[in-house]
């Protein structure tokens, strides 16, 4: 299998080279490359890798740092950065906790969750774009001020017995297939397709829909691009990226209903550095940080290589610290292949 | 001293303009106006503040004090936006463009198209660029490339198309050919000439004598951020407006060149 999928990229890089595909579009292919080869890697050296039960647990590893690096992507291409959407995912999830415990209904406080981080996001763009401190600073306080609100909010305790319908965002699945055995057991034939994975693929999609179809997404680029050109064009810059940065803290908030549902419980202290994932999916998809690149198929594609390496070092025995090693010297990398090719 | 426009109102009038910032007074008490299908020429030094003028009626930059008047009306050109409203357009030398997007993005960047679903609408927009880029240039490839990738000129071309398709009324090219090779100059100065026989005003900003003397009907001279004469083209002579641009004053004993000899 590993073969079969190596052949299908020989063949779109062919096919590629045919149109001449633009530097970004070199970088996604190159990028899918490194993906399709770290599968075929440790599908080698582990064998339990390759299978329909592992596939889906990195699908739903990756969907929390995936839903994420769709807004960073957005942030980065207007050539700004976000440092506070890990923080700002614990807070959604403690908001949608505390209201839970309040007694209003599941649905309604993950949307209220979702809305606190559109809000921690709303205050960024506008500490950016009116204020005009520098997305690093502005973004690094509210990394603190998120955090700590959280913090302060559930005494840093985690809040727990939610109920079984917080668990369903998280834990359910589509197509789950289950056969009863003789004996009386149940047997899992298909585990099913986990909802975190389906709201990725939803998302993923409506955020390139966004970017590449609707003027907004063209208004991000043209502002990470040439803000100054954009401003004299008549766009208005200060909106984009109100927008962008909005965005970003709702899919931090979208992030943090799903991995607190997953694990049932909200922990305010969980995404602590989250976003360091989320910025490496973005660059190692081609993003550039110096604005005006990027997409969102190709930060798909990096989620995965981080969640693909993630997992296959995990079961490699890898320990986290090496993980980290590996995964900023890979960070490090594509940047670095990535300058160089521009530099051509 | 100008009396020919004596009977129309003019395009554009811009009167007692200030620019301060903080102590640095980058335009005192300037007055200037442009008619229809006239190019007039803002000359002077480095720092005269010809910049800073354009951009306020460019609506890039707000006025300390002043008023301006566009076809007799007064003008509110808070944004750039508001400018383009009142048909102002602007060409810079460098920094109008988006360098990721292609010419496309560019020409409808802040304009664009939209199909009935409020999309992108990306076939009419490359058609319509196409048709706009080719009637200036008929030679125009690369049409989907980032523009990063275009020469000086081809660039400058989707800005002064970028004009022509909004219909400008008004058009500021500060210092159109600074970055620009001599045909591609060239190529700008007959374009220039096109814009006002169709009846297009045009402030110009130019370091280019021969540009200067070539394409313009009237020119006026800015030293520290004072107006220090308009004139009729006919009336001065290169060393006439070297002399404003340098010492702010005309050579000693000076008259009217078209009215001696
Ligand atoms: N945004 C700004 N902030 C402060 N000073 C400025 C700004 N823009 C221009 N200036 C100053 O105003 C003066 C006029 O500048 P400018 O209009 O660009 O001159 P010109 O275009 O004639 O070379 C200069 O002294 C310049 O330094
Ligand atoms: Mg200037």
């Amino acid at each position: 299998m590993g073969e079969e999928k190596n052949f299908v990229t020989a063949k779109q890089v062919t096919s590629g080279m045919r149109f001449l595909p633009t530097g970004s579009a070199l970088h996604k292919l190159s990028a899918l490359l490194t993906l399709l080869l770290l599968i075929a890697a440790f599908s080698f050296t582990s064998p339990a890798f390759l299978s329909v039960n592992n596939g889906l647990t990195v699908l739903l590893q990756t969907s929390v740092i995936g839903i994420l690096a769709i807004g960073m992507t957005m942030v980065i291409i207007t050539g700004g950065i976000d440092l506070s959407v890990g923080s700002v995912l614990a807070l959604a999830g403690v908001v949608a906790g505390l209201v839970i415990k309040a007694g209003v209904p599941v649905a309604p406080a993950m949307a209220l969750g979702v809305l606190a981080g559109a809000a921690c996001g709303l205050v960024n763009g506008i500490v950016i774009s009116k204020m005009r401190i520098t997305p690093f600073v502005a973004t690094l306080g509210m990394m603190m001020i998120a955090r700590g609100v959280a913090l302060q909010l559930t005494g840093a305790a985690p809040i727990s017995r939610l109920g079984e319908a917080f668990g369903l965002l998280g834990n359910g699945t589509f197509f789950r297939i289950v056969e009863m055995q003789p004996n009386g057991f149940p047997k899992v034939i298909f585990p099913g397709i986990p909802y975190p994975a389906v709201l990725l693929v939803l998302t993923a999609l409506l955020g390139a829909y966004l970017l590449q179809k609707r003027q907004i997404g063209r208004h991000i680029f043209s502002v990470g691009s040439n803000e100054e050109a954009a401003r004299l064009s008549g766009v208005n810059v200060d909106r984009t990226k109100i927008w962008a940065y909005t965005a970003s803290g709702a899919l931090a908030g979208l992030a943090g209903m799903v991995l607190m549902s997953r694990l049932v419980t909200v922990q305010p202290n969980e995404g602590v550095m989250y976003e360091l994932d989320a910025i490496a999916a973005s660059v190692i998809g081609g993003a550039s940080l110096m604005g005006g690149v990027g997409s969102i198929s190709g930060s798909m594609i990096g989620a995965f290589i981080i969640g693909v390496l993630r997992n296959g070092l995990n079961m490699a025995g890898t320990s986290a610290f090496i993980q980290q090693i590996i995964i900023g010297i890979v960070v490090i990398g594509a940047v670095y292949i990535d300058q160089i090719r521009n530099r051509n | 001293m100008l009396d020919t426009h004596a009977s129309t109102t003019p395009l554009v009038q811009m009167s007692d303009i200030h620019k301060h910032f903080g102590g640095i007074h980058a335009v005192e008490g300037v007055s200037v106006d442009l008619y229809p299908g006239e190019v007039v020429g803002v000359l002077g030094h480095n720092g005269a503040g010809k910049s800073c003028l354009m951009r306020m009626l460019a609506g890039a930059m707000l006025p300390t004090g002043g008023e301006i008047f566009v076809n007799g009306q007064r003008a509110d050109l808070k944004t750039p936006q508001d400018a383009k409203r009142y048909g102002i357009e602007t060409i810079y030398q460098t920094l109008a463009l988006a360098n990721h997007l292609d010419a496309a993005a560019n020409l409808f960047l802040g304009r664009e198209l939209k199909t009935r679903f409020g999309n992108l609408d990306e076939t009419r927009m490359h058609a319509e660029t196409k048709d706009a880029l080719r009637q200036l240039n008929p030679n125009f490839k690369n049409l989907k490339d980032p523009v990063a990738r275009l020469s000086g000129g081809q660039r400058q071309v989707i800005a002064i198309a970028r004009a022509i398709y909004f219909q400008a009324k008004v058009l500021i090219m500060d210092e159109p050919t600074a970055a620009l090779g001599p045909s591609e100059t060239a190529m700008v100065a007959d374009l220039t000439l096109r814009l006002k026989d169709e009846g297009i005003g045009i402030f110009l900003i130019s370091h280019d004598m021969h540009d200067v003397f070539d394409l313009c009907d009237r020119v006026m001279v800015m030293n520290k951020g004072r107006n220090v004469g308009t004139f009729r083209i006919g009336d001065v002579d290169k060393d006439d407006i070297l002399s404003l641009i340098i010492k702010g004053a005309l050579p000693d004993g000076w008259v009217p060149r078209g009215r001696t000899s």
